[in-house]
């Protein structure tokens, strides 16, 4: 019998045949399929990495220090959001609700860095015609950029439901599943800094064509 | 066959591997300082758990820390530009690191049945296998390999 | 339940008609979705049979001109891409729908609203798809839309772009059903129901809908880059700008050959039920079945590049791919000969689904076969564009998946209906869609063989394919007469009813143990399931140490292979679904948000190929969807108790 006592005790037994949670069980076969739908623009970006044919490339434009500011924010958002569970999940309503709205906070302030990103990527002279780094760069980043604004709606609501006391220990699966999705974004953004910002940022022309730079 | 089922479908034990212990099953620990007993295990689990069977907001801000220090590491590693071929495997190492720190404590997969990590393993793998395959192909695309 | 809940004002009343147009706009039953399903892709079987009666009616004759050839890229492109995301995935989504509850003892699928939403997403994706044809404008870059032909150069009008957006929005509609189904499958069997007692179309349907959650997301990405490629001018595939159209082909094929086993594993599962049952025989190797199914599933993911033979991609991603093509020729070789074992030494009746089974079989394996035939580069790179190709995949898809799932609709139809289907039409059907069927395909073998493309709208007079192409077209003529009598025959047994009874081929699972029609709530009493084909045993007791030798011991219920659920036995409360001991079934209630997330999902589609004004409406509409559907309880609250 001890192997039927859930792992977490805070959660009853499901009545299901395995015994776990089907909205649960469904958000992660949801994250798998996403998975593969950000597996295949990351994939898209790195085959196309370093084949642009003008300017400007990510070495010129890419601002580490911004980005690493940015995902800072981000990755506290999860931290945020996992425990804005705990507190929800232990009954204190105040502040699961403050950790979520710190969520939703972090979540617009990263939104907004992507936004001015954009923005002065713009002003130097890189839209998504204008080579296939911009092309990869900002259908990738711009796709994710969807995804936490979803994210953001989601929390926003959670926020209003905890507020009005809506969301409690007994339905906090609730919460839980929609960090689910926060912290699937989370990852994603892991990955996206590493490649893309990271490992490209030093990415010039393709080999031959250094004399074509335009400064 | 069904031997190899049952270590795909069902929990035994603590999960996958065995850091840190997850004591949710397991009464809690008498506290037994320093000097008695295991006190390196019951030190961690004090961080990870706060003295209680279940990771509580400590454990969580020390995977915050982390995972903060970690993404310092990666931008130092960034800005030493002297690391050459190392640079790209030090930085996937290190994002590895990071993916799998969210993905087990933040979204409790050392914590939860198996059956999540099961499905969120296996669309990884059959993702990196067939995306890494298309890398290779698209390198290979325009030089004729002789073979 | 005392505990507040958020609640969202409704502007209609929650749904309760059990008759007339609303029922079935509010319904969340997995047994009328699938009738939906099934009318609807039905449906658009007839259309795509029309746009090939078309293209053959083109290539009877040489130098033919009564189709354009512009007309005719748009009639090969729409029949490929209705006949496989409009015919033969929901025609399988149908079965899903109305067996999976029924034989895991269930008494509806996990999430029956988003079961619902998958069903309007779909029939609207589908109507996106063919509105193009009103506008004088459909998709005419192939099913496989290769860029750059696809792109905004060579394909200016909006018929891609309509076959983006049907693509998407049909994707969204499968991704949800896939996960509804895998959590179906996962979480509500019926007490007792190991993984390994689950019947193999259940198994098959499982292995299915994890393809079709991992490889459809790769199809949206396809889809986006393309729209973006057209729309906004980005190079995703624009060799200008650095992009590369070989790339579309890897993207598309990584979707695409998952796509080919989406189609054919559930008409696997479905012959995998129908021969035991008319063999009198369990299905031989029950768990090689299992396994084998599975390991196309994950094979099926690393053979792409065949369909890339002649790009060019180097002799050692060929010799990579030739081989694991080869290899998967093993798990399907498997099945084949799993089937023939079941068959062997059985007390075997010929009745129609059997027909089409058998013949199932047959036609699969010669497809299979000229399958394995082009995984060698080298014999490829003759047949690659040729006809060998399109009489290829007409025998795995035709005769394969198409014959099995006329096979389970005969089989299954008095499970359905409470009536049979007329056993001497179903056999002219039968006789009819063989006959015409092999005069259609085979003669297409030849014709590749001797060097005739595909894709081209005629061709000249003295190639000496004049014979060939004609056998092909009147076969393809007998071919749409067989399917005439099969709708001749489903309204000649709606008016001259022959009551089936609950059992009526003598069934092994579970869906025979409960009446024809099944009940709203599908089980009176959710069964309790001891042995693999659980029924059957039921039924014969006395067989059951014929194949479980060792019956004192419960453990050993099951032959090899089997195991134990851990988490089934030993947790204290499992019981089989929504009865939780007071008496009555609950069933879901009614909702028509699943309609309304439809009809935004399908405005947002709208969008795309019209203005943004209607873009704005469609999220609007979704949104209202979204919060309705989330604050709106399962149940509403009973005024008696609780």
């Amino acid at each position: 019998m001890t192997q039927a006592v859930a792992i977490d005790h805070h959660e009853p037994i499901e009545n299901t045949s395995t015994g776990l949670n089907s909205r649960k069980l469904m958000m992660w076969a949801f994250l798998g399929s996403d998975v593969m739908f950000f597996g295949a623009f990351i994939a898209t970006y790195l085959v196309y990495r370093g084949k642009s044919l003008v300017g400007p490339y990510p070495s010129e434009i890419l601002d580490i220090p911004l980005t690493t500011l940015s995902t800072f924010v981000l990755l506290m958002s999860s931290l945020a959001m996992v425990l804005a569970l705990h507190y929800v999940k232990d009954g204190e309503r105040n502040k699961g609700t403050l950790w979520i709205l710190a969520v939703v906070v972090l979540g617009a302030i990263f939104m907004g860095f992507q936004f001015y990103e954009f923005r002065e990527f713009g002003h130097l002279g890189l839209t998504p015609r204008t080579n296939i780094f911009g092309t990869t760069f900002f259908i990738l980043t711009g796709i994710h950029g969807a995804h936490v604004t979803i994210g953001i709606i989601w929390m926003g609501f959670m926020a209003y439901s905890s507020h009005k006391g809506a969301l409690r220990p007994d339905n906090a699966l609730d919460l839980e599943i929609a960090g689910l999705y926060w912290h699937f974004v989370d990852i994603v953004w892991i990955v996206i800094f590493t490649v893309i910002y990271l490992i490209s940022a030093n990415d010039g022309p393709p080999p031959g064509m250094e004399s074509m730079i335009t400064h | 066959m069904a031997n190899l089922w049952q270590k795909l479908t069902h929990h035994k034990g603590n999960g996958w591997w065995n850091l840190p212990h997850t004591a949710s099953n397991e009464l809690n620990p008498p506290h037994e300082g320093p000097v008695g007993g295991a006190w390196l295990g019951n030190w961690w689990r004090f961080w990870t758990h706060g003295g209680v069977s279940h990771a509580g907001p400590k454990f969580y801000w020390l995977v915050g820390f982390i995972l903060a220090v970690i993404t310092a590491l990666e931008v130092w590693a960034f800005a030493l530009e002297g690391l050459g071929a190392w640079y790209i495997p030090i930085l996937l190492i290190l994002a590895v690191a990071k993916f799998i720190g969210v993905v087990a404590y933040f979204m409790h997969l050392r914590f939860d049945k198996p059956m999540f990590t099961w499905f969120f393993a296996s669309s990884m793998v059959v993702g990196v296998l067939i995306f890494v395959a298309l890398m290779f192909l698209m390198e290979n695309a325009h030089t004729p390999v002789l073979f | 339940m005392t505990t507040k809940a958020l609640t969202f004002p409704r502007i209609f009343p929650r749904p309760k008609a059990t008759t007339g147009i609303w029922s079935w706009i509010g319904t969340v039953d997995h047994k009328r979705i699938g009738t939906l399903y099934g009318i609807t892709s039905f449906i658009w079987f007839i259309v795509g049979g029309i746009e090939a009666i078309a293209i053959r009616a083109q290539l009877a004759t040489p130098e033919n001109d009564l189709i354009g050839p512009e007309m005719y890229n748009q009639l090969f492109t729409m029949h490929g891409t209705t006949m496989v995301f409009l015919v033969i995935m929901p025609l399988s989504a149908a079965f899903f729908n109305w067996l999976i509850p029924l034989q895991i003892g269930a008494r509806d699928v996990a999430f029956p609203r988003l079961n619902a939403l998958s069903f309007w997403i779909f029939l609207f994706g589908s109507l996106i798809i063919n509105f193009s044809w009103l506008t004088g404008d459909a998709p005419n870059g192939g099913w496989f839309g290769y860029a750059p032909n696809s792109g905004i150069t060579f394909n200016p009008g909006l018929g891609m772009t309509y076959w983006i957006v049907g693509l998407n929005v049909l994707g969204v509609a499968s991704i949800a059903a896939g996960l509804n189904f895998i959590v179906t499958i996962l979480n509500m069997r019926a007490p007792g129901m190991d993984m390994f007692k689950l019947p193999i179309f259940t198994w098959m349907t499982l292995v299915t809908s994890v393809l079709i959650v991992l490889a459809l997301p790769i199809l949206a990405v396809a889809g986006i880059q393309l729209q973006t490629d057209r729309i906004y001018g980005t190079h995703f595939f624009n060799s200008l700008g650095g992009g590369d159209p070989v790339m579309w082909q890897h993207i598309f094929w990584l979707f695409g050959h998952p796509e080919v086993y989406i189609l054919i594993l559930p008409a696997m599962g479905i012959v995998s039920e129908v021969l035991p049952t008319f063999a009198r025989k369990p299905l031989f190797g029950y768990g090689f079945v299992v396994f084998a199914g599975i390991v196309i599933g994950f094979m099926g993911w690393f053979v792409w590049s065949h369909h890339m033979f002649t790009v060019g991609l180097g002799p050692a991603a060929n010799t990579a791919f030739s081989v694991s093509t080869m290899l998967i020729a093993v798990p399907t070789g498997v099945k084949i000969f799993n089937w023939l074992g079941t068959l062997w030494g059985g007390s075997i009746r010929f009745n129609t689904p059997m027909l089409f089974s058998v013949s199932f079989i047959a036609m699969f394996t010669i497809g299979g076969l000229s399958g394995v035939i082009h995984a060698s580069p080298p014999t490829d790179a003759q047949q690659q564009d040729t006809y060998f190709v399109v009489a290829h995949f007409h025998y795995v898809l035709v005769g394969g998946a198409l014959l099995g799932i006329f096979s389970g609709i005969y089989f299954w139809w008095p499970k359905m209906t409470g009536y049979f289907l007329n056993e001497k039409l179903g056999i002219a059907n039968w006789l009819l869609m063989m006959i015409g069927f092999n005069l259609q395909f085979a003669p297409m073998h030849w014709l590749g063989m001797d060097g005739m493309p595909r894709r081209i709208y005629t061709y000249a007079e003295n190639m000496g394919w004049e014979t060939s192409n004609a056998a092909a077209s009147a076969g393809g003529i007998i071919l749409g007469i067989g399917v005439l009598i099969f709708m001749i025959n489903v309204w000649y047994s709606m008016r001259n009813k022959v009551e089936a009874g609950d059992d009526p081929w003598d069934g092994r699972t579970l869906e025979w143990s409960t009446s024809s029609p099944p009940p709203p709530h599908d089980f009176d009493e959710i069964p309790q399931v001891k042995y693999r084909d659980d029924f059957w045993f039921r039924k014969y007791p006395e067989t059951i140490s014929e194949y479980y030798h060792d019956h004192n011991e419960h453990d050993q219920a099951v032959p090899s292979g089997a195991q134990n659920d851990l988490e089934e036995e030993n947790l204290p409360v499992v019981s089989g679904g929504s009865d939780d001991g007071h008496g009555g079934i609950h069933l879901p209630d009614m909702s028509y948000y699943p309609f309304i997330l439809g009809v935004g999902v399908a405005g947002i589609g709208a969008g795309f190929l019209s203005n943004n004004a209607v873009l704005f409406v469609g999220v609007g509409i979704l949104v209202w969807g979204m919060l309705g559907w989330s604050m709106e309880p399962v149940n509403d609250p009973e005024p008696e108790h609780d």
